[in-house]
């Protein structure tokens, strides 16, 4: 499977790429390269959907932690959006869920980087 | 493989590339899929191999090589799953190696945390002479006499 990456901008200043199936070390450069794209292009508030995400492994949580560091250098943030418990267990068992802020909906995460 | 009676050995190797990572996932899917693992079981043994065969291949990659194989060996019997991830460092001298392969799997790095904490036992070894890592991660079935 491989991964799509879509990306919205619903409101200013913020972009919400929307992941539907694995970030792994093969296709997780991709999400890398949108996000510094979008931050380039002066969208330093990111929201990633991973509510379609089937797989997540180290490889994607390095390339999320180098986004949320990326973005709060250019005083921007980056929220997640995960109501899967099987990708939030991963985030909670090495310890991560302390480092993002991780939202149910679009509509939270939103309303938190406003 | 036939061996003794309810246990069996499968055996795939796979290119050192990335995209092969999820061959290899579908792969231990399926092993662990026919044993008396709960859902979450399996989807934490695939994560494992996941990582360790990723290891492997960022060590074969970081070592300006081209692609070498990644074996992967599941030994199943009734009470535990027993899968080996071993990279190809044997075509490799030592000095092209990258420095210090086991750091790669120390428990600091995130692939090493996952593995540590997904599967219930944990070796890594370095084969003397081929000087091969490999990975050797154990599951056991729950309530099965071990």
């Amino acid at each position: 499977m491989q991964l799509k990456v879509e990306t919205r901008t619903p409101q200013e200043g913020v972009a919400v790429i929307g992941l539907e199936g694995e970030v792994d070390v093969y296709t997780s450069p991709r999400l890398k390269q949108e996000m510094v794209d979008l931050l380039n292009r002066g969208l330093v508030n990111l929201v990633v959907d991973l509510n379609d995400v089937k797989y997540l492994d180290s490889t994607g949580l390095g390339v999320l932690i180098g986004g949320l560091k990326r973005a709060r250098e250019r005083d921007g943030d980056l929220r997640l959006i995960c109501d899967n418990m099987r990708i939030l267990r991963i985030f909670e068992i090495t310890g991560l869920t302390k480092i993002f802020d991780i939202d149910r909906s679009e509509a939270d995460a939103l309303a938190k980087l406003k | 493989m036939a061996t003794n009676d309810g246990e069996a050995v499968v055996e795939l190797t796979i290119p050192g590339k990335p995209e092969y990572v999820g061959v290899a996932r579908l792969a231990i899917l399926g092993v662990a899929s026919r044993m008396r693992f709960s859902y979450d079981e399996v989807e934490d043994i695939r994560l494992a191999v996941g990582e360790a065969c990723t290891t492997a291949i960022e060590r074969a990659t970081g070592g300006q090589t081209p692609s070498q194989d990644v074996r992967v060996r599941c030994l199943i019997d009734p009470t535990r799953l027993v899968v080996e991830v071993t990279d190809s460092a044997a075509a490799s001298s030592p000095a092209e190696q990258p420095p210090v392969p086991e750091s790669v799997l120390e428990e600091r790095s995130l692939g090493g945390v996952l593995i540590r904490i997904l599967m219930d036992d944990v070796q890594i070894t370095q084969e003397p002479e081929s000087r091969r890592h490999v990975v050797r991660m154990t599951k056991y079935v729950a309530g099965a006499a071990r």
